[in-house]
Protein backbone atom coordinates (compact mmCIF):
# COMPACT_ATOMS: atom_id res chain seq x y z
CA UNK A 1 0.00 0.00 0.00
CA UNK A 2 1.27 3.44 -0.61
CA UNK A 3 0.47 5.53 2.44
CA UNK A 4 0.70 8.97 3.46
CA UNK A 5 0.59 10.66 7.28
CA UNK A 6 0.99 13.23 9.47
CA UNK A 7 2.44 13.21 13.06
CA UNK A 8 2.45 16.20 15.69
CA UNK A 9 3.03 16.07 19.40
CA UNK A 10 2.28 18.63 22.26
CA UNK A 11 5.85 19.72 22.79
CA UNK A 12 6.54 19.07 19.21
CA UNK A 13 10.38 18.13 19.32
CA UNK A 14 10.28 14.50 20.26
CA UNK A 15 7.18 12.13 20.17
CA UNK A 16 6.59 13.76 16.65
CA UNK A 17 9.80 12.41 15.15
CA UNK A 18 9.98 9.18 17.19
CA UNK A 19 6.24 8.18 15.45
CA UNK A 20 7.20 9.28 12.17
CA UNK A 21 10.23 6.89 12.50
CA UNK A 22 8.21 4.30 13.60
CA UNK A 23 5.28 4.52 11.27
CA UNK A 24 8.19 4.53 8.70
CA UNK A 25 10.01 1.38 9.97
CA UNK A 26 7.78 -1.28 10.61
CA UNK A 27 5.56 0.08 7.37
CA UNK A 28 8.70 -0.96 5.40
CA UNK A 29 8.88 -3.78 7.09
CA UNK A 30 5.62 -4.73 6.24
CA UNK A 31 5.70 -3.89 2.31
CA UNK A 32 3.85 -0.80 2.43
CA UNK A 33 5.27 2.39 1.17
CA UNK A 34 5.25 5.22 4.17
CA UNK A 35 6.05 8.63 3.99
CA UNK A 36 5.17 11.00 7.05
CA UNK A 37 4.92 14.74 7.35
CA UNK A 38 5.77 15.85 10.60
CA UNK A 39 4.10 19.14 12.11
CA UNK A 40 6.43 19.93 15.16
CA UNK A 41 6.80 23.20 16.75
CA UNK A 42 9.24 23.80 14.26
CA UNK A 43 6.70 23.42 11.46
CA UNK A 44 5.89 21.68 8.57
CA UNK A 45 8.74 19.20 7.66
CA UNK A 46 9.23 16.97 4.87
CA UNK A 47 5.68 18.41 3.69
CA UNK A 48 3.97 15.38 1.82
CA UNK A 49 3.21 16.54 -1.86
CA UNK A 50 0.42 16.00 -3.97
CA UNK A 51 1.04 13.64 -6.39
CA UNK A 52 2.19 11.66 -3.04
CA UNK A 53 -1.38 12.37 -1.35
CA UNK A 54 -2.89 11.35 -5.13
CA UNK A 55 -1.37 7.70 -5.22
CA UNK A 56 -1.94 7.43 -1.50
CA UNK A 57 -4.24 4.78 -0.21
CA UNK A 58 -4.22 5.36 3.13
CA UNK A 59 -4.10 8.60 5.35
CA UNK A 60 -2.48 8.16 8.93
CA UNK A 61 -2.74 11.09 11.64
CA UNK A 62 -0.75 10.18 14.60
CA UNK A 63 -1.60 13.76 16.50
CA UNK A 64 -1.82 14.72 20.01
CA UNK A 65 -3.27 18.00 18.74
CA UNK A 66 -4.99 19.84 16.10
CA UNK A 67 -2.97 19.54 12.47
CA UNK A 68 -3.03 21.84 9.78
CA UNK A 69 -3.56 20.62 5.96
CA UNK A 70 -5.81 17.97 6.63
CA UNK A 71 -8.40 19.34 3.74
CA UNK A 72 -5.79 17.73 1.21
CA UNK A 73 -6.81 14.65 2.34
CA UNK A 74 -10.57 15.09 1.23
CA UNK A 75 -11.83 11.81 -0.78
CA UNK A 76 -9.26 9.72 1.34
CA UNK A 77 -9.47 6.85 3.72
CA UNK A 78 -8.11 8.44 6.84
CA UNK A 79 -7.13 6.95 10.37
CA UNK A 80 -6.61 9.00 12.73
CA UNK A 81 -4.90 7.68 16.45
CA UNK A 82 -3.01 9.68 19.22
CA UNK A 83 0.90 9.26 18.80
CA UNK A 84 1.55 6.95 21.83
CA UNK A 85 0.01 4.31 19.59
CA UNK A 86 2.22 4.75 16.81
CA UNK A 87 5.02 4.79 19.01
CA UNK A 88 4.28 2.00 21.26
CA UNK A 89 2.20 -0.49 18.91
CA UNK A 90 2.80 0.18 15.26
CA UNK A 91 2.46 -3.72 14.54
CA UNK A 92 -1.22 -3.86 15.83
CA UNK A 93 -1.69 -0.70 14.15
CA UNK A 94 -0.97 -1.78 10.83
CA UNK A 95 -2.44 -5.15 11.41
CA UNK A 96 -5.50 -3.09 12.51
CA UNK A 97 -5.78 -1.33 9.41
CA UNK A 98 -5.38 -4.39 7.37
CA UNK A 99 -8.24 -5.86 8.88
CA UNK A 100 -10.30 -2.81 8.69
CA UNK A 101 -9.78 -2.47 4.64
CA UNK A 102 -9.92 -6.20 3.65
CA UNK A 103 -13.38 -6.58 5.82
CA UNK A 104 -14.87 -3.46 4.02
CA UNK A 105 -14.23 -4.52 1.03
CA UNK B 1 -19.94 12.31 23.54
CA UNK B 2 -17.25 13.55 26.44
CA UNK B 3 -14.90 11.73 23.85
CA UNK B 4 -16.32 13.12 20.64
CA UNK B 5 -15.28 16.74 22.11
CA UNK B 6 -11.77 16.12 22.16
CA UNK B 7 -11.25 18.14 25.17
CA UNK B 8 -7.59 16.73 25.57
CA UNK B 9 -6.87 17.21 22.23
CA UNK B 10 -7.63 21.05 22.53
CA UNK B 11 -6.13 21.33 25.36
CA UNK B 12 -2.48 19.90 24.63
CA UNK B 13 -2.60 21.89 21.46
CA UNK B 14 -3.16 25.03 23.54
CA UNK B 15 -0.15 23.88 25.84
CA UNK B 16 2.10 23.32 22.64
CA UNK B 17 1.34 27.27 21.33
CA UNK B 18 2.19 27.96 24.61
CA UNK B 19 5.50 26.70 25.58
CA UNK B 20 7.91 28.37 23.46
CA UNK B 21 6.19 31.63 24.72
CA UNK B 22 6.16 30.69 28.21
CA UNK B 23 9.87 29.38 27.83
CA UNK B 24 11.22 32.66 26.27
CA UNK B 25 9.42 35.35 28.34
CA UNK B 26 10.57 32.75 31.91
CA UNK B 27 14.23 32.89 30.31
CA UNK B 28 13.87 36.74 29.61
CA UNK B 29 12.89 37.46 33.03
CA UNK B 30 15.31 35.13 34.57
CA UNK B 31 18.04 36.38 32.49
CA UNK B 32 17.57 40.11 33.54
CA UNK B 33 16.76 39.54 37.36
CA UNK B 34 19.96 37.99 37.16
CA UNK B 35 22.05 40.76 35.87
CA UNK B 36 19.82 43.39 38.21
CA UNK B 37 17.08 44.12 35.94
CA UNK B 38 13.74 45.08 37.15
CA UNK B 39 10.47 45.89 36.02
CA UNK B 40 9.96 49.23 33.55
CA UNK B 41 7.66 51.48 35.55
CA UNK B 42 7.75 54.49 33.20
CA UNK B 43 9.04 54.07 29.73
CA UNK B 44 9.77 57.83 29.26
CA UNK B 45 12.70 57.51 31.69
CA UNK B 46 15.69 55.77 30.84
CA UNK B 47 16.39 52.30 31.26
CA UNK B 48 19.32 49.77 31.52
CA UNK B 49 18.87 46.45 28.92
CA UNK B 50 18.54 44.14 31.99
CA UNK B 51 15.37 46.07 32.96
CA UNK B 52 14.15 45.97 29.02
CA UNK B 53 14.67 41.95 29.30
CA UNK B 54 12.65 41.68 32.34
CA UNK B 55 10.17 43.55 31.29
CA UNK B 56 9.52 41.74 27.86
CA UNK B 57 9.69 38.54 30.23
CA UNK B 58 6.66 40.30 32.09
CA UNK B 59 4.86 41.11 28.76
CA UNK B 60 4.92 37.86 27.33
CA UNK B 61 4.00 35.95 30.43
CA UNK B 62 1.02 38.56 30.10
CA UNK B 63 0.01 37.11 26.76
CA UNK B 64 -0.53 33.49 28.32
CA UNK B 65 -3.83 33.29 29.05
CA UNK B 66 -5.01 34.93 25.49
CA UNK B 67 -2.61 32.52 23.91
CA UNK B 68 -3.89 29.77 25.32
CA UNK B 69 -7.68 30.40 25.06
CA UNK B 70 -6.95 31.66 21.04
CA UNK B 71 -4.90 28.25 20.59
CA UNK B 72 -8.00 26.02 22.35
CA UNK B 73 -10.74 28.10 20.80
CA UNK B 74 -8.48 27.25 17.04
CA UNK B 75 -7.93 23.94 17.75
CA UNK B 76 -11.77 23.47 18.20
CA UNK B 77 -13.19 26.05 15.36
CA UNK B 78 -9.88 26.47 13.01
CA UNK B 79 -9.32 30.52 12.34
CA UNK B 80 -12.91 32.31 13.20
CA UNK B 81 -11.71 31.26 16.45
CA UNK B 82 -8.85 33.19 16.82
CA UNK B 83 -9.68 36.06 17.23
CA UNK B 84 -12.83 36.05 19.63
CA UNK B 85 -10.05 33.38 21.64
CA UNK B 86 -7.91 36.60 21.92
CA UNK B 87 -10.29 38.28 23.38
CA UNK B 88 -11.71 35.83 26.08
CA UNK B 89 -8.14 35.57 27.49
CA UNK B 90 -7.94 39.34 27.81
CA UNK B 91 -10.93 39.09 29.43
CA UNK B 92 -9.53 36.57 31.69
CA UNK B 93 -6.67 38.54 32.47
CA UNK B 94 -8.28 41.85 33.45
CA UNK B 95 -10.38 40.23 35.77
CA UNK B 96 -7.79 38.48 37.51
CA UNK B 97 -9.08 35.08 36.17
CA UNK B 98 -5.82 34.14 34.81
CA UNK B 99 -5.25 30.83 32.73
CA UNK B 100 -8.09 29.12 34.62
CA UNK B 101 -9.88 31.54 33.01
CA UNK B 102 -8.33 31.65 29.41
CA UNK B 103 -8.76 27.95 29.48
CA UNK B 104 -12.64 27.98 30.28
CA UNK B 105 -13.08 31.15 27.88
CA UNK B 106 -11.57 29.19 24.85
CA UNK B 107 -13.34 26.27 25.56
CA UNK B 108 -16.53 28.54 25.45
CA UNK B 109 -15.96 30.56 23.22
CA UNK B 110 -14.31 27.84 20.46
CA UNK B 111 -17.55 25.98 20.75
CA UNK B 112 -20.04 29.05 20.33
CA UNK B 113 -18.12 29.46 17.28
CA UNK B 114 -18.14 26.39 15.94
CA UNK B 115 -21.92 26.06 16.36
CA UNK B 116 -22.01 29.19 14.86
CA UNK B 117 -20.53 28.38 11.65
CA UNK B 118 -22.43 25.37 11.23
CA UNK B 119 -26.14 26.20 12.43
CA UNK B 120 -26.06 30.25 11.49
CA UNK B 121 -27.35 30.49 8.47
CA UNK B 122 -27.35 33.70 6.57
CA UNK B 123 -28.38 34.89 2.92
CA UNK B 124 -25.77 34.83 0.14
CA UNK B 125 -25.23 38.47 0.02
CA UNK B 126 -23.82 38.29 3.57
CA UNK B 127 -21.86 35.04 3.40
CA UNK B 128 -18.39 37.05 2.78
CA UNK B 129 -19.16 39.02 6.08
CA UNK B 130 -19.94 35.72 8.25
CA UNK B 131 -15.96 35.08 8.77
CA UNK B 132 -14.93 38.83 8.87
CA UNK B 133 -18.16 40.52 11.37
CA UNK B 134 -20.60 38.37 11.92
CA UNK B 135 -19.18 35.36 13.95
CA UNK B 136 -16.55 37.21 15.76
CA UNK B 137 -18.63 40.01 16.99
CA UNK B 138 -21.24 37.89 17.49
CA UNK B 139 -19.09 35.34 19.83
CA UNK B 140 -17.28 37.75 21.21
CA UNK B 141 -20.45 40.03 22.62
CA UNK B 142 -22.01 36.39 23.73
CA UNK B 143 -19.28 34.78 25.35
CA UNK B 144 -17.51 38.04 26.49
CA UNK B 145 -20.39 38.91 28.60
CA UNK B 146 -20.63 35.59 30.02
CA UNK B 147 -17.11 35.67 31.08
CA UNK B 148 -17.70 38.96 32.60
CA UNK B 149 -20.76 38.95 34.24
CA UNK B 150 -21.35 34.73 35.32
CA UNK B 151 -18.14 32.88 34.60
CA UNK B 152 -15.65 35.14 35.33
CA UNK B 153 -16.25 35.24 39.97
CA UNK B 154 -16.70 31.46 40.47
CA UNK B 155 -12.60 31.51 38.16
CA UNK B 156 -11.51 34.21 40.23
CA UNK B 157 -12.83 32.76 43.69
CA UNK B 158 -11.31 29.22 41.88
CA UNK B 159 -8.22 30.96 41.36
CA UNK B 160 -8.17 32.60 44.54
CA UNK B 161 -8.93 29.23 46.46
CA UNK B 162 -5.92 27.89 44.39
CA UNK B 163 -3.37 30.28 45.50
CA UNK B 164 -4.24 30.68 48.83
CA UNK B 165 -4.39 26.80 49.45
CA UNK B 166 -1.00 26.43 47.75
CA UNK B 167 0.70 29.13 49.75
CA UNK B 168 -0.94 28.39 53.14
CA UNK B 169 0.26 24.82 52.77
CA UNK B 170 2.70 23.20 55.43
CA UNK B 171 5.65 20.54 55.94
CA UNK B 172 4.06 17.06 55.37
CA UNK B 173 1.24 18.10 53.46
CA UNK B 174 3.93 20.24 51.21
CA UNK B 175 5.37 17.32 50.78
CA UNK B 176 2.66 15.17 49.37
CA UNK B 177 1.51 17.95 47.13
CA UNK B 178 4.90 18.17 45.80
CA UNK B 179 5.46 14.09 45.68
CA UNK B 180 2.27 14.20 43.28
CA UNK B 181 3.27 16.64 41.30
CA UNK B 182 7.01 14.98 40.43
CA UNK B 183 5.28 11.88 40.07
CA UNK B 184 3.12 13.32 37.30
CA UNK B 185 5.62 15.04 35.71
CA UNK B 186 7.98 11.88 35.27
CA UNK B 187 5.17 9.61 34.68
CA UNK B 188 5.56 9.67 30.77
CA UNK B 189 8.95 11.26 30.10
CA UNK B 190 7.16 14.27 28.12
CA UNK B 191 3.85 12.73 27.01
CA UNK B 192 0.25 13.39 28.44
CA UNK B 193 0.19 13.53 31.66
CA UNK B 194 3.77 14.98 32.21
CA UNK B 195 1.78 17.98 30.00
CA UNK B 196 -0.64 18.01 32.69
CA UNK B 197 0.98 18.69 35.24
CA UNK B 198 3.21 21.26 33.04
CA UNK B 199 0.18 23.11 32.81
CA UNK B 200 -0.95 23.11 35.81
CA UNK B 201 2.77 24.43 37.07
CA UNK B 202 3.15 27.11 34.80
CA UNK B 203 -0.20 28.79 35.46
CA UNK B 204 0.31 28.85 39.05
CA UNK B 205 3.56 30.67 37.59
CA UNK B 206 1.76 32.98 36.32
CA UNK B 207 0.03 33.48 39.79
CA UNK B 208 3.52 34.32 41.17
CA UNK B 209 3.68 30.82 42.51
CA UNK B 210 6.99 29.28 42.04
CA UNK B 211 7.15 26.28 43.96
CA UNK B 212 5.48 23.99 41.74
CA UNK B 213 8.00 24.86 38.51
CA UNK B 214 10.81 23.91 40.49
CA UNK B 215 9.24 20.37 41.04
CA UNK B 216 8.43 19.98 37.54
CA UNK B 217 12.05 20.70 36.39
CA UNK B 218 12.95 18.27 38.87
CA UNK B 219 10.66 16.15 37.46
CA UNK B 220 11.95 16.23 34.21
CA UNK B 221 15.93 15.78 34.92
CA UNK B 222 15.57 12.73 37.61
CA UNK B 223 14.60 9.76 35.16
CA UNK B 224 17.68 10.65 32.87
CA UNK B 225 19.76 11.18 35.88
CA UNK B 226 18.30 8.37 38.00
CA UNK B 227 19.12 5.64 34.67
CA UNK B 228 22.54 7.72 34.34
CA UNK B 229 23.35 6.38 38.07
CA UNK B 230 21.92 3.22 38.16
CA UNK B 231 24.30 2.38 35.08
CA UNK B 232 27.40 4.50 37.20
CA UNK B 233 25.98 2.11 39.89
CA UNK B 234 26.40 -0.78 37.77
CA UNK B 235 29.78 0.08 36.20
CA UNK B 236 30.96 0.06 39.57
CA UNK B 237 29.83 -3.19 41.24
CA UNK B 238 30.66 -5.06 38.08
CA UNK B 239 27.04 -5.83 37.52
CA UNK B 240 25.48 -6.24 33.92
CA UNK B 241 22.39 -3.96 33.92
CA UNK B 242 22.44 -2.80 30.41
CA UNK B 243 23.31 -3.88 26.85
CA UNK B 244 25.73 -2.32 24.70
CA UNK B 245 22.56 -0.21 22.80
CA UNK B 246 21.29 0.95 25.79
CA UNK B 247 24.05 2.16 27.34
CA UNK B 248 25.05 4.11 24.31
CA UNK B 249 21.30 5.11 24.78
CA UNK B 250 22.17 6.33 28.19
CA UNK B 251 25.05 8.44 27.02
CA UNK B 252 22.45 10.42 24.65
CA UNK B 253 19.95 10.65 27.60
CA UNK B 254 22.04 12.27 30.06
CA UNK B 255 23.24 15.59 28.19
CA UNK B 256 19.57 15.74 27.24
CA UNK B 257 18.48 15.73 30.72
CA UNK B 258 20.97 18.28 31.44
CA UNK B 259 18.63 20.31 29.59
CA UNK B 260 15.83 19.04 30.79
CA UNK B 261 14.48 17.31 28.06
CA UNK B 262 13.41 13.68 29.49
CA UNK B 263 12.32 12.03 26.25
CA UNK B 264 16.11 10.58 26.34
CA UNK B 265 14.85 7.66 28.60
CA UNK B 266 11.98 6.92 26.34
CA UNK B 267 14.52 4.08 24.62
CA UNK B 268 15.68 2.73 27.87
CA UNK B 269 11.97 2.85 29.38
CA UNK B 270 10.70 1.08 26.43
CA UNK B 271 12.61 -2.51 26.61
CA UNK B 272 11.47 -2.31 30.28
CA UNK B 273 8.21 -0.70 31.13
CA UNK B 274 7.07 -1.51 34.14
CA UNK B 275 10.71 -1.03 35.67
CA UNK B 276 11.69 2.04 34.68
CA UNK B 277 8.66 3.98 35.12
CA UNK B 278 7.88 2.98 38.29
CA UNK B 279 11.58 4.08 39.65
CA UNK B 280 11.41 7.22 37.86
CA UNK B 281 8.19 8.12 38.89
CA UNK B 282 9.37 7.22 42.53
CA UNK B 283 12.53 8.93 42.28
CA UNK B 284 10.95 12.17 41.18
CA UNK B 285 8.27 11.83 43.74
CA UNK B 286 10.91 11.77 46.67
CA UNK B 287 12.82 14.76 45.00
CA UNK B 288 9.41 16.75 44.02
CA UNK B 289 8.46 16.66 47.82
CA UNK B 290 11.84 17.48 49.29
CA UNK B 291 11.91 20.45 46.86
CA UNK B 292 8.34 21.44 47.76
CA UNK B 293 8.45 20.97 51.35
CA UNK B 294 12.43 23.45 51.29
CA UNK B 295 10.61 25.91 49.50
CA UNK B 296 12.58 25.96 46.37
CA UNK B 297 11.21 28.14 43.44
CA UNK B 298 11.71 28.71 39.87
CA UNK B 299 10.91 31.67 37.78
CA UNK B 300 11.86 30.23 34.83
CA UNK B 301 9.70 27.15 33.76
CA UNK B 302 12.09 25.53 31.10
CA UNK B 303 15.85 25.22 31.01
CA UNK B 304 17.78 22.66 33.25
CA UNK B 305 20.73 22.61 34.92
CA UNK B 306 21.41 26.03 33.32
CA UNK B 307 18.59 27.57 34.65
CA UNK B 308 19.23 26.34 38.44
CA UNK B 309 20.94 29.34 39.67
CA UNK B 310 18.22 31.55 38.80
CA UNK B 311 16.20 29.70 41.40
CA UNK B 312 15.25 30.38 45.01
CA UNK B 313 17.27 28.27 46.58
CA UNK B 314 19.42 26.78 44.09
CA UNK B 315 21.72 24.52 46.86
CA UNK B 316 18.53 23.11 47.76
CA UNK B 317 17.17 22.06 44.21
CA UNK B 318 20.81 20.52 43.33
CA UNK B 319 20.46 18.38 46.29
CA UNK B 320 16.60 17.24 46.23
CA UNK B 321 17.75 16.42 42.55
CA UNK B 322 20.59 14.48 44.03
CA UNK B 323 18.48 12.49 46.02
CA UNK B 324 15.64 11.98 43.57
CA UNK B 325 17.84 10.56 41.26
CA UNK B 326 19.87 8.50 43.34
CA UNK B 327 16.53 6.86 44.63
CA UNK B 328 15.98 6.09 41.29
CA UNK B 329 19.43 5.03 40.43
CA UNK B 330 19.52 2.61 43.19
CA UNK B 331 15.83 0.80 42.93
CA UNK B 332 16.79 0.60 38.82
CA UNK B 333 20.19 -1.37 39.83
CA UNK B 334 18.84 -3.34 42.62
CA UNK B 335 15.32 -4.08 40.37
CA UNK B 336 16.67 -4.41 36.79
CA UNK B 337 17.65 -7.78 35.50
CA UNK B 338 20.98 -9.24 33.56
CA UNK B 339 19.97 -8.35 30.25
CA UNK B 340 21.03 -10.35 27.36
CA UNK B 341 23.58 -9.04 25.24
CA UNK B 342 22.47 -11.26 21.75
CA UNK B 343 19.21 -10.15 21.83
CA UNK B 344 17.68 -7.39 19.65
CA UNK B 345 16.40 -5.16 22.30
CA UNK B 346 14.95 -3.00 19.68
CA UNK B 347 11.40 -1.40 20.10
CA UNK B 348 9.77 -3.43 17.20
CA UNK B 349 10.44 -6.60 18.85
CA UNK B 350 8.26 -6.09 22.13
CA UNK B 351 4.82 -4.05 21.94
CA UNK B 352 3.08 -3.73 24.69
CA UNK B 353 -0.79 -4.65 24.01
CA UNK B 354 -3.10 -2.00 22.92
CA UNK B 355 -6.95 -1.37 22.78
CA UNK B 356 -7.26 -0.22 18.81
CA UNK B 357 -10.99 -1.51 19.06
CA UNK B 358 -12.12 2.50 19.22
CA UNK B 359 -9.87 3.69 16.31
CA UNK B 360 -12.38 3.57 13.14
CA UNK B 361 -10.89 4.56 9.36
CA UNK B 362 -13.54 7.17 7.90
Amino acid sequence: MNIVGISACTAGIAHTYIAKEKLIKTGQELGHNVRIETQGTIGIENELTKQEIEAADLVIIAADIKVSGKERFKGKRIIEIPTHIAIKAPKQLYKKIEMELSASK
Amino acid sequence: MLKKLQIKKHALTAISYMLPLVVASGLLIAIGNLTGGTVIENYKESFSIPSALVSLGVLGMGLLAPVISAAIAYSIADRPGIAPGLLMGLIANAIGAGFLGGMLGGFIVGFFVLFLKNHLKVPKWAEGLMPMMIIPLISSVVVGLLMFFVLGLPIVWATDGLTSFLTNMQGSMKFVFGAILGGMAAFDFGGPVNKVASLFADGLLLEGIYEPEAVKILASMVPPFGVTISWILAKALRKKRYTKKEEDNIKIAFPMGVCMITEGVIPIAAVDLLRVVTSCTLGAAVGGGLSMMWNVGSPVPSGGMFIVPAMTHPLLFTLALLIGSTVTGVMLFLWKKEPVENQDFSLDEEEEEMDLSGIKIS
